[in-house]
């Protein structure tokens, strides 16, 4: 192959790869626009979350820091909520429409479709995020600035990148148990935050647990986020272990997908999703 | 040439954790079809045919055996091969909320299309298949006829060289199933496209196919043309009377005479050689005084083919 149509052919894979990333993050968006309950996982729980806890919190009488401590967990919630719903739903839609097996027919990879509607989930998480920000600030004084534009990237991309882990290990989990698995969409992520220390620092988490929570990059940007608001970090070197962790943990989820769709396509479960 | 080349394909579904049980979808299907034709998998219900056309379409894999599908093997090759094949399905679904334009240019960018390319084929697609018309209406919102016609559309998004279609017109009505047909058999007319399809329905099997294969047990039990099927299986010849009186229950009792039914006001007898019997039938209604109206030796209907096989 010559230079010049080696390169041609670089540059058609990588438009091609770009394309099919773009339909899962347009599909996201349509339904996105279009779905009243996806609205109400945008607009009406993130909200409803944040002041139930800021009230508890003046409630009790809690210091600004402990509002602040309490706050983050919260808000850090909804942001991974909202963010791996909608590579969940990547998946769902196609099983709930009984569409599974159009998906898998074309020459696609799990990763258009989880890039794509990761893309959309880290869109529709931002706009919760700046919202209950405002509301916190408005609220409960609660500065989600404070620590400056880029610990909140760090924090932000922690968020993104956990909930791509657990919404990817959701979608295997659908491919290998078929539609009876899609309470874990929802099951996932309270799991991983009650460890990870979404109200309180995993100090407190019994032996087990807390062995659990520092194998859950969450639980590191979390900590490393925290310690701009005046509590000391609970690990050495958080934000590296969270983002070691976190690459590890996506390129794991991506191999079991991978797997899972294979076995589907072994045992059937592909056709069957689409009956 | 041959578009699909299967040799030997086997295929077991295993179901169950604690109480494992095994059903044999495929138990070693060998299976040519050649480019260009369009291709008519029968059998009835559980035969394996929606299985081996999975196969081929690279959803499931074989547990045993070859399939090579326009030059590429079903399992090493899946993502080569998936350029250029679709399929459509008689029971296809799509995501609820999206219209016919969205559906089709959301499978148009899985197979790499875009920008103008990609507008010109979903409204192209569109007009092909009478949507334009709906192209605003939610997908859970068309009617059966406009759903079918939809996945019918969504199969020939990418231009597919073979194109498989899972019982295309079940449930639909006589005319928009006759236009579907019609539509079919342009696309191979017009594109060479192959088509492999599935159906209950002998008269579109008939009508569509070069070649059918009847599928029974995840066996292929016989294939060939319609004509060379009905000549394979002999079930005799059909001879068809109309009678005056029209009754004449003791056809059935003469020699070589297999079954006598009513059918359309007159008598259809099937008898073992029709040259031989026609005149002994003729002979015995004479001699008990009953006019024959008229007289009619056919070849048996393909129905009655697959009856036969599938019994």
């Amino acid at each position: 192959m010559s230079w010049r149509a080696d390169e041609r052919w670089r540059t058609e894979r990588w438009r091609t790869e770009l394309v099919a990333i773009g339909a899962f993050a347009l599909r996201n968006l349509q339904m996105a626009s279009r779905n009243v309950f996806l609205l109400f996982e945008v607009l009406f729980w993130p909200v409803v979350g944040v002041i139930g806890i800021g009230l508890m919190a003046r409630f009790l009488e809690l210091s600004a820091e402990a509002t602040s401590f309490i706050l983050i967990g919260q808000i850090a919630f909804s942001t991974v909520s909202v963010c791996q719903l909608d590579v969940a739903y990547a998946v769902l839609y196609d099983v709930w429409s009984k569409s599974v097996k159009h998906q898998f027919l074309a020459p696609i990879g799990v990763r258009h479709l989880t890039i794509g509607s990761w893309l959309i989930g880290i869109l529709r998480s931002l706009i919760v995020f700046a919202m209950l920000a405002a509301l916190g600030w408005w609220a409960f004084g609660f500065d989600a600035l404070h620590a400056g534009p880029w610990p909140l990237a760090i924090f932000l991309l922690g968020c993104s990148l956990t909930a791509w882990a657990v919404s990817v290990l959701v979608c295997t989990l659908i491919m290998l148990l078929g539609a009876r698995a899609e309470t874990a969409a929802w099951a996932s992520v309270n799991f991983v935050l009650t460890l990870a220390g979404i109200y309180y620092s995993v100090a407190v988490l019994p032996k087990p647990m807390a062995a659990m929570a520092a194998a859950i990059p969450l639980t590191y940007f979390l900590d490393a986020y925290r310690a701009y608001y005046g509590f000391p970090a609970e690990f050495a070197h958080p934000i590296l272990y969270g983002l070691v962790l976190a690459v590890a943990y996506v390129a794991l989820s991506h191999w079991a997908l991978v797997a899972a769709v294979r076995s589907a396509r072994r045992s059937g479960l592909l056709l069957k999703m689409s009956e | 040439m041959l578009a699909i080349d299967a040799r030997d394909v086997a295929k077991t579904f295993r179901a169950g954790v604690f109480r494992r049980r095994e059903t044999v979808a495929l138990a070693g299907v060998s299976l040519g079809v050649p480019r260009g034709a369009i291709f008519g998998l029968l059998g009835p219900n559980g035969a394996g045919k929606t299985t081996l056309l999975s196969i081929f379409a690279t959803l499931l894999l074989p547990d045993r055996g070859t399939v090579t599908v326009l030059g590429h093997d079903v399992v090493r090759e899946a993502g080569a091969l998936r350029r250029r094949l679709n399929m459509a399905s008689g029971n296809a679904s799509f995501v609820w909320a999206l219209r016919p334009p969205e559906i089709l240019d959301f499978y148009g960018r899985l197979y790499g299309l875009s920008g103008a390319r990609l507008r010109q084929r979903v409204g192209a697609l569109l007009e092909m298949c009478e949507l334009t018309a709906h192209r605003r209406v939610p997908y859970n919102e068309l009617s059966t006829g406009l759903k079918q016609r939809l996945a019918l559309a969504k199969a020939l998004v990418n231009d597919p060289e073979l194109l498989f279609l899972d019982e295309p017109t079940l449930g639909l009505d006589p005319d928009v199933s006759v236009r579907l047909r019609e539509h079919i058999a342009r696309l191979r007319r017009e594109q060479g496209m192959t088509i492999v399809l599935t159906t209950h329905y002998m008269r579109e099997a008939e009508q569509l196919c070069d070649e059918i294969a009847f599928v029974k047990a995840g066996r292929v039990l016989a294939r060939g043309t319609a004509d060379e099927l009905k000549r394979q299986i002999r079930i005799g010849d059909v001879i068809a009377l109309r009678l005056d009186p029209p009754e004449a229950p003791w056809l059935a009792d003469l020699e070589g005479v297999l079954r006598c039914v009513t059918a359309q006001g007159g008598i259809e007898c099937t008898v073992d050689d029709a040259e031989k019997r026609l005149s002994e039938i003729l002979r015995a209604l004479h001699a008990e005084g009953i006019i024959v109206r008229d007289v009619q030796v056919r070849e048996p209907e393909l129905e009655e083919v697959f009856v036969e096989l599938a019994r």
